[in-house]
């Protein structure tokens, strides 16, 4: 493998990771974001059955 | 909460989209612009990512020490989130810094890698982590972790190996002194990069741990 080889290699492998772990992260994040906002409705659901 | 989340979304959203246009300035300099070093070549310009990811990873580790620190005293929940947030991010830095040290070490030392002091104190620092740790024990472990920092930037002076002294933060040197400007523009740009990145996605991993905190206390709560 020639320099430019191993340049690409490190830059495309870097980058690569860090995408994974952001679209690991955004999916960590949606999901409990979406359990919070049926916590939410489930919450008030309670509540209203309540009165 | 719901009208504090949204300037914060907002302001999340401008620091990724200047971590964005830094990193695309960083890319162009140091594959573009920057000259090739004069003994290395091109392999060199790996160091604009190796630089940038270990310093990144030592903000992201005295981070750790300060969360734990302030767990251990104020025994707030925000504290533990920190750390457990710059821990995770620490150790996906500490593996970058390891991955890129190791594809320029192939084309320069000749190998892959080896048990070099420096290489050695990295991939323990990289393991001193676990999410699955109870709160005290991971901030004391996060506090004991950090002190192999200092390890890690003496180990080229202590032990003589493969690993070579640093080039840029030399003690009695100024960085300018050292390398060719247009290099050192390229790594400061590509630092600045993965300083803004870095608390993108550290806002990010903290938000979600605040969620899972908020998550399990309502589910508590609800006694489920």
């Amino acid at each position: 493998m020639g320099a430019w080889g191993f340049v690409g290699l490190a830059y495309g492998i870097v980058w690569g990771i860090i995408l994974l772990y952001l679209i690991s992260l955004k999916r960590r994040y949606n999901s409990a974001q979406a359990e919070l906002d049926a916590l939410s409705s489930m919450e008030a659901t309670d509540r209203h059955v309540k009165k | 909460m719901a009208q504090s989340a949204q300037p914060i979304k907002k302001r999340r959203g401008i620091l990724g989209a200047l971590a964005l246009i830094a990193i695309a300035i960083g890319l162009y300099w140091g594959l573009v612009i920057a000259p090739p070093d004069a003994y290395q070549g091109e392999v060199q310009r790996i160091m604009y990512l190796h630089l940038p990811s270990i310093l990144t990873a030592y903000l992201s580790y005295f981070l750790v020490f300060i969360g734990s620190g302030m767990y251990l005293w104020k025994r707030e929940k925000r504290d533990d989130i920190l750390a457990h947030s710059a821990a995770e991010l620490g150790v996906l830095f500490t593996a970058l810094t390891i991955i890129e040290g190791s594809i320029w070490g192939r084309p320069t030392w000749g190998v892959w890698w080896t048990w070099d002091a420096r290489l050695t104190l990295t991939a323990v620092r990289s393991l001193i982590e676990d999410e699955s740790r109870a709160a005290s024990a991971a901030a004391v472990l996060g506090i004991i972790g950090f002190l192999d920092i200092p390890l890690i930037h003496m180990s080229v002076y202590w032990w003589r190996t493969l690993h070579q002294p640093p080039s840029i933060l030399q003690p009695n040197k100024a960085p300018w002194e050292n390398v060719h400007p247009s290099m050192l523009t390229a790594l400061t740009i590509s630092f600045v990069g993965f300083l803004l990145l870095y608390f993108y996605l550290l806002s990010l991993r903290y938000r979600f741990g605040e969620m899972r905190c908020e998550i399990k206390a309502r589910r508590l709560a609800r006694g489920g």
